[in-house]
């Protein structure tokens, strides 16, 4: 699940050299796929002298068994190309490049963040796997992802009017605990009796 | 499947989440009493078990605080909100009568339980990270979702998330024998970017690189908010589920409507419908005419009766392929004679004004008219509702790709579809007509206006396209708001469902007295030489339709009839055409199947699903031969229009299991 922006032709030109392969891949197609971008930045290439000279679609680009199965599938086409234009998520590229380490890969789309990864659409919600779920103390809103900067004591002081200072767009994840709080009239007892401070080790591998 | 945890797509103890420390549990439940209980079933996972074991240790742990337990709910993706909110309503008194609510899930389900319930929430398990989430599965590959992707001058590995800097213009100098300075296990990315743009020759190009910053606001708030809130609007538009397959409709979607020639052979199922066969009303060497009734049963209401759509001679009446039915079907081979001489029968009975409503019933059913939308059920026997019905919906949404038939029909005829409908009103004795045409085709939605302007019994609907947005149940729900139960029918809601086909073939029977004996089908496909949407005899046999269009199927492509996602592939073509036959299209075969398909529980399908039911279930269960845990789960209300085989990660063919499963359902029934 992803949000894959396809980049500038600016950005892609310097680097497709010779015959070039390009391969979207839609498996999340149905959550997002920027289609039309897609199309436009092919003819722009096109008309700028690149030589796409054959494309492939894939899905499911990040299950390396399928993927693996693909390259046998569309051996020829990989074989006559000299760069691989991936338009794919970062796990998509990242897999694709290292099942075929010898073939110059192509990036041809940035990958931004979606709340909601680890469940199976995009959400609202979010949840960094912190391995240390502390909802129970919150009521129920994520301090780490509700908060821009993932303060688990309380507030920063800096919201104004319920907005962050970080971002005006996003709400004060630490007003959100509070108002939902006093919604259900729970106690902050709890939560004040200690300082919490976050193990990053039950995140990291 | 289950590879080692390095480089593969599963691990094998994964899980998603797991339980808080009995010391933890009991600290979070102290001071609390009656204590709900829900969970989730994991998802991304290996999926071997429909139970998960999370909730007994909870459960016993809770117990030994001196707690009680007063309830438990497990819920499968406890994040897909819309789901769980319907699963959570119908324990409203529980969740009120609880003293707090223990949620057995990631973050996401813990977050979404609090936005749906009044209560304090308690996480009774911690996330576990994972790699690879951005994509469908679980691997050693990382995204950071950085918004700038550097891949391209990295060979195809991250800086940003697999050097433990994030530092994208070259190593730190702080490895040693090619390990992370940060933490020993950790490989130097710098030196595998390193080595393998040694491997393309690129490490020069690489140096020359004029060095890169990193522009974290790139990645804001605003941005994502803005995609989250239309893909979740996008998602729930119209109905829950459904997808947006590539429409390609743009192929025949200008081609008017040309008349197929008629060809020297028809072959004639007796079965072309849903219910019971016909019996032959001929014998070989019998001379027919166009149009003549050739086959009817008076054994069962629900049946049709079939026509010839030639004039000829019966040369043979034997089993013969069809389209549709797997088993070959009794049939009439009809030789034609060329003359079209019509039948007697073939002759206008009146006028819409003209007749009463038994007669335009007696004339559907005796003309043979059934839904021509695939499903081919009689139209009559819709007509004979009795449940009250109040309006009479004619589907023009055509949501299958490539197809076109409908649309022409509605474009090219619409004053013959408007009084086909008011024809079925009539007769089911309704005063409301409503046509619902997807907002791709906008011609058709603008032509029939035209012709109902001043004339308030019917009105044409705009609905959004997106498929299967032309399934009854979905379609019911979007123009007019009404739930059709599930196992129901749409008498249940009181609305009869008719295609556009269907109404232009009531009008077909009533005024020209011509049963039905043709329809408008559309032959498409990327590689398709003569692509078009013809008016083809019933009985025309697939081959004559192929020859004339110039089909050469490629080794990568397959011919089916019907539309891309519900047609039937069609291995030979000596099959004929028949009533539901909307289309003839070649399309591209899935590259990959899986003959022994292992779910990884990603959870798209159920995500798709616009019944909402849970296809991931039906796989796991049909592995296992639990058929009557199938139906618990309701696979009989599958509608099979293909949403989760679209979409499956794992390449099941869901569609082909439950189809299977249903069928071995029904005949244990039997």
């Amino acid at each position: 699940m992803l949000i894959t922006k396809v980049k500038t032709k600016e950005e892609l030109l310097p680097v497709l050299s010779g015959r070039v392969l390009v391969i979207p891949c839609l498996g999340c197609s149905q959550s997002y796929f920027p289609v039309e971008e897609f199309n436009r930045l092919k003819d722009e290439l096109k008309s700028s002298g690149a030589n796409l000279a054959s494309e492939v679609t894939f899905d499911y680009m990040c299950r390396e068994d399928f993927t693996e199965r693909r390259l046998e599938i569309y051996r020829e086409q990989l074989e006559a190309a000299d760069t691989v234009l991936i338009f794919s998520c970062g796990v998509g590229i990242q897999t694709f490049a290292g099942l075929i380490p010898g073939k110059k890969i192509v990036s041809g789309s940035d990958t931004f963040y979606v709340p909601g990864f680890p469940g199976f659409t995009p959400s609202e919600h979010d949840c960094e796997q912190c391995g240390e779920c502390r909802m129970g103390l919150t009521f129920g809103i994520c301090p780490v992802t509700a908060c821009s900067k993932g303060l688990l004591n309380g507030q920063c002081g800096g919201a104004k009017d319920g907005k962050c200072e970080v971002d005006k767009n996003m709400a004060c994840g630490w007003q959100r605990i509070f108002e939902r709080m006093n919604a259900l009239k729970g106690s902050d007892k709890a939560l004040k009796e200690g300082v919490q401070i976050r193990d990053y080790k039950k995140s990291s591998l | 499947m289950i590879k080692d945890g390095k480089k593969g797509m599963l691990k094998e103890d994964f899980t998603k989440y797991k339980l808080k420390p009995a010391k933890e549990l009991k600290e979070l439940v102290s001071g609390k009493e009656n204590i709900l209980v829900l969970s989730c079933n994991k998802c991304f996972k290996e999926f071997v078990s429909i139970a998960e074991p999370e909730y007994q240790e909870a459960a016993e742990i809770v117990k030994s605080a001196g707690k009680t337990v007063s309830g438990y709910i497990p819920v499968d993706y406890l994040c897909n909100q819309y789901l769980t909110e319907k699963i959570l309503n119908k324990y409203k008194n529980e969740i009120e009568n609880s003293g707090a609510v223990l949620v057995i899930a990631c973050g996401l389900g813990i977050q979404t339980v609090s936005q749906l319930v009044n209560k304090q929430v308690l996480p009774a398990a911690d996330s576990v990270w994972q790699n690879g989430f951005h994509g469908v599965t679980l691997s050693a590959e990382k995204c950071g979702a950085c918004g700038e992707c550097f891949l391209t001058s990295t060979g195809g590995i991250c800086p940003v998330v697999d050097c433990s800097k994030g530092l994208v213009n070259g190593p730190c100098g702080g490895a040693k024998n090619g390990k992370c300075e940060v933490g020993k296990h950790r490989e130097c990315a710098w030196e595998l970017i390193y080595n393998r743009l040694e491997k393309q020759g690129r490490t020069k190009n690489f140096i020359d690189e004029t060095p890169k910053l990193r522009n974290y606001r790139r990645n804001n708030f605003k941005l994502v908010d803005e995609y989250v809130k239309l893909i979740r609007a996008k998602r729930s538009e119209g109905f829950y589920g459904g997808l947006y397959p590539v429409e390609l409709k743009e192929l025949t979607f200008d081609i008017p409507i040309e008349v197929f020639p008629e060809q020297d052979i028809v072959i004639i199922p007796l079965s072309q419908h849903a219910g019971l066969a016909c019996e032959p009303l001929v014998k070989k060497g019998d001379k027919v005419k166009k149009g003549q009734k050739i086959g009817e049963t008076a054994k069962s209401p629900i049946t049709a009766p079939v026509h010839s759509s030639v004039s000829g001679e019966v040369i043979e009446i034997a089993p013969k392929k069809h389209a549709v039915l797997s088993a070959p079907v009794l049939s009439v081979v009809i030789k034609s004679d060329r003359k079209q001489e019509l039948d007697v029968s073939v002759k206008p009975a009146g006028t819409v004004d003209s007749l009463a409503k038994e007669k335009i019933a007696e004339i559907i059913k005796d003309k043979g008219i059934v839904g021509m939308g695939g499903a081919g059920f009689p139209t009559a026997v819709k007509l004979k509702s009795p449940k009250p019905v109040d309006t009479v919906l004619i589907n023009g949404c055509e949501c299958e790709p490539l197809l076109n038939a409908d649309y022409r029909v509605m474009l090219e005829r619409p004053a013959e579809l408007i009084l086909g409908l008011r024809l079925i009103m009539k007769a089911a004795g309704v005063l409301k007509g409503i046509i619902a045409v997807e907002d791709n085709k906008p011609a058709a939605a603008e032509k029939l206006k035209a012709l109902l302007t001043g004339d308030s019994s019917i009105t044409v609907e705009t609905v959004k396209t997106k498929y299967p947005q032309g399934a009854e149940r979905m379609l019911i729900k979007r123009v007019l708001k009404r739930d059709v139960p599930l196992g129901g029918l749409p008498l249940d809601v009181g609305v009869i469902v008719n295609n556009v086909g269907t109404a232009y073939a009531v009008w077909d029977a009533v005024y020209n007295g011509m049963p039905l004996i043709r329809r408008v089908l559309t032959v498409s496909g990327e590689t398709v030489p003569k692509k078009g949407n013809f008016e083809v005899l019933v009985g025309t046999q697939l081959k004559e339709i192929v020859k004339f269009c110039g089909i050469s199927l490629r080794s990568d492509e397959v011919l089916k009839t019907g539309g891309p996602m519900m047609g039937v592939i069609q291995q030979d073509l000596e099959a004929p055409v028949i009533k539901g036959t909307s289309g003839i299209v070649v399309v591209k075969k899935h590259d990959i199947v899986e003959s022994g398909p292992d779910c990884i529980k990603c959870g798209r399908c159920v995500e798709v699903c616009p019944m909402e039911l849970k296809p991931t279930f039906y796989v796991l269960l049909a592995k296992q031969g639990k058929y009557a845990e199938m139906e618990n789960h309701g696979v009989l209300n599958c509608i099979e229009c293909g949403c989760c085989d679209n979409i499956c990660a794992a390449k099941s063919s869901i569609v082909e299991i439950i189809k299977q499963a249903k069928k071995t359902i029904r005949e244990k029934k039997k």
